[in-house]
């Protein structure tokens, strides 16, 4: 299950550097990756559900990621189980 | 009731002695197996360390079961878990009806596929197409 070949991770895709254009509001390039969510998401699936949770612990915005609203639902709620069996965690700084 | 299936994950203090953990996951399968359901799964994924320390510990003793029931069964493994001292963390979720949500989706994926490769013609049949189409001109 833990798709290796998902790369939204690296800076391109993250549309870093695309932040902040002077004193406007923050522009994003949206990214389309495409079949990077499994069928079904499996909340122990630690290894996968880390591509979407930056150093901080956060959930990875949608916005970045690109997934649709659909997935990152899935996705938000097997992020949520698996922190609460403490397999990810809540907070790092 | 129609059959549902749960994964049940509960974490285990890790002082706990290991024939007390075995003990204690036998009682859990005989328990599910006395309410009416079956279990189609039991995983000892063993100590791992937690994300986050639970009770002043940083380790934890994994187990997964995956049972087959009414949701009975459920509520009275719920029950114990809560009241045994052991058992640092529980958690249940239902997968049923999203495995089938996903095979639903693996299946229409799968029959799109086929039609649009039964709608595109073969690459020799394009070939001579091709060459159909300089005839003409």
């Amino acid at each position: 299950m833990a798709d290796k070949d998902m790369e939204i991770l690296n800076d391109r895709d993250m549309g870093v550097g695309e932040d902040v254009i002077g004193d406007r509001p923050r522009r994003y390039q949206r990214r389309r990756p495409r079949n990077v969510v499994p069928d079904y998401v499996d909340w122990k699936d630690i290894d996968f559900l880390r591509n979407f949770v930056p150093e901080r612990g956060k959930i990875l915005p949608r916005r970045i990621s690109g997934i649709s609203a659909k997935d990152q639902r899935r996705i938000a709620k097997a992020i949520k189980r698996a922190r609460s069996m403490a397999m990810l965690p809540f907070v790092l700084d | 009731m129609a059959n549902r299936t749960y994964e049940v994950m509960y974490i285990i203090n890790p002082e706990t002695p290991a024939d007390t953990i075995v003990k204690l996951n036998d009682a859990v399968g005989k328990l599910v197996e006395k309410e009416g359901g079956t279990v189609v799964r039991m995983d000892d994924i063993g100590p791992k360390r937690l994300a986050y320390p639970i009770q002043k510990k940083t380790e934890g003793y994994y187990v997964l079961f995956e049972i087959d029931g009414s949701g009975q069964e459920i509520a009275e493994l719920e029950r114990r878990m809560r009241v045994n001292d052991m058992i640092m963390r529980y958690i249940t979720v239902r997968v049923d009806e999203d495995r089938k949500s996903a095979d639903k989706k693996r299946d229409k994926r799968e029959k799109r596929a086929e039609k649009r490769a039964s709608f595109r013609p073969a690459p020799e049949q394009q070939a001579a197409m091709v060459s159909d189409a300089r005839v003409d001109n």
